[in-house]
């Protein structure tokens, strides 16, 4: 099948996969837990998929969060095989075999609510200390239409527009975990995006936060963010970026 | 305080990523390379300060298990001088990201290729020094 993507997929063999998964229930449990459930599943769809099959078929106490499910609005990054993941972007096939188990646990760093749910306050708290906002204090154009850019201009910052602020990056950050006050991977994304936008003018501001104790400084340039990004972001180089804005002085 | 230092360290064990491991033997390295400087500056010290105690301490490095240890240190500070050159070429040159996968991979061969001969030296060294003097 594996020459005839097309056909493989009409005619998927069901598996069967064993899901790990990390549980707490603050009402009960002082410490998690492993649970294991056994699930049948296509090779095509997604651990999202599977998650779904539990909570809706066999044990209704599992609390997960999602919204869309097709890897937009960011609700449901877990850590799945050891790496941050979206569970709705991930297909089983291409972690898992036949019989094979995968461990799925909440993203780490924020404090967890209750099983793969955890507490994304801290996380948004980081977000908006960024100044995550266009800032532009001059009189609008002439015809009361936008502020242009050209192309060039507007191409500098595309790659950090893709944020869905899912948080996978900043909780697969060393850094972020053994120092919550950390900003994060993610919040210095959404700060590139402002610092180099040609129409902006906080970019200063926005350095001085980001060159405090606990901004950019306190990455170590461990990739890990760049690896678990669902859209794809170059983190790590968008962080970069802003320690070479801050070393030399000079944004462009 | 000491939780997330808990957490962090076993965490840090769990997560998977090809960067990751590096970062972790890096710091591992680091921190072997730091406390052999501490001891290293007290047992230089000792021959001003107490001269008895640095010819003890002498006599104690000339153990098999200091030999090994020795080329153990040796192994941390190649892997942590090669593994520190790409972090700092890959901070200061953030275009450079992509390569990022590679450049582990070029950390842990540079390393290997640093690590053959030195070990070989060492231990060649190490063992002559024992078939002369003897283990104590």
């Amino acid at each position: 099948m594996r020459a005839f993507p097309i056909l493989g997929a009409a005619f998927s063999i069901p598996m069967k996969i064993n899901l790990k998964i990390k549980r707490f229930n603050p009402e009960t449990d002082k410490k998690p837990h492993w649970e294991t459930y056994t699930v049948e599943v296509e090779p095509t769809d997604r651990v999202l998929d599977a998650l779904h099959e539990i909570k809706w078929n066999q044990d209704g106490t599992l609390a997960l969060r999602r919204s869309c499910a097709h890897g937009v609005c960011g609700s449901d990054a877990m850590r799945i095989n050891g790496r941050n993941m979206l569970a709705c972007k991930v297909l089983i096939q291409n972690i898992a075999k036949d019989g094979d188990t995968v461990t799925v646990e909440p993203i780490l760093g924020l404090p967890v609510i209750k099983d793969l749910i955890v507490d994304m306050e801290p996380f948004f708290a980081h977000y908006r200390a960024v100044m995550p906002y266009l800032v532009n204090n001059d009189p609008l154009p002439e015809n009361g239409r936008e502020r242009l850019q050209s192309p060039a201009d507007r191409e500098r910052y595309d790659d950090t527009t893709k944020c869905i602020l899912c948080a996978a990056c900043t909780t697969s950050c060393p850094s972020f975990w053994a120092r919550g006050e950390y900003v994060g991977p993610a919040a210095i994304v959404q700060a590139h995006r402002f610092i180099f936008d040609s129409r902006d003018q906080a970019a200063q501001q926005r350095l001085e936060i980001l060159s405090a104790q606990d901004g950019v400084w306190r990455c170590r340039t461990v990739f890990n963010c760049t690896e678990a990004c669902p859209r794809g972001i170059q983190v790590t180089k968008a962080i970069g970026e802003v320690k070479e804005a801050l070393r030399t002085g000079i944004i462009q | 305080m000491l939780t997330p230092l808990i957490t962090t360290a076993r965490e840090s064990l769990r997560y998977r990523g090809s960067g990751h491991v590096l970062w972790l033997l890096h710091r591992v390295t680091g921190l072997g390379v730091v406390i052999f400087l501490g001891t290293h500056i007290f047992g230089m010290s000792m021959a001003t300060f107490n001269p008895p105690l640095h010819e003890a301490m002498l006599a104690v490095y000339k153990t098999p298990l200091f030999s090994l240890g020795e080329i153990v240190l040796a192994a941390c500070l190649i892997f942590h001088a090669v593994n520190g050159t790409r972090i700092a070429i890959l901070e200061l040159r953030p275009a450079l990201w992509d390569k990022q996968e590679v450049a582990t991979r070029w950390s842990v061969i540079i390393t290997l290729i640093l690590l053959a001969p030195t070990i070989a030296i060492m231990a060649f060294k190490s063992i002559s020094y024992y078939a002369t003097h003897g283990l104590r």
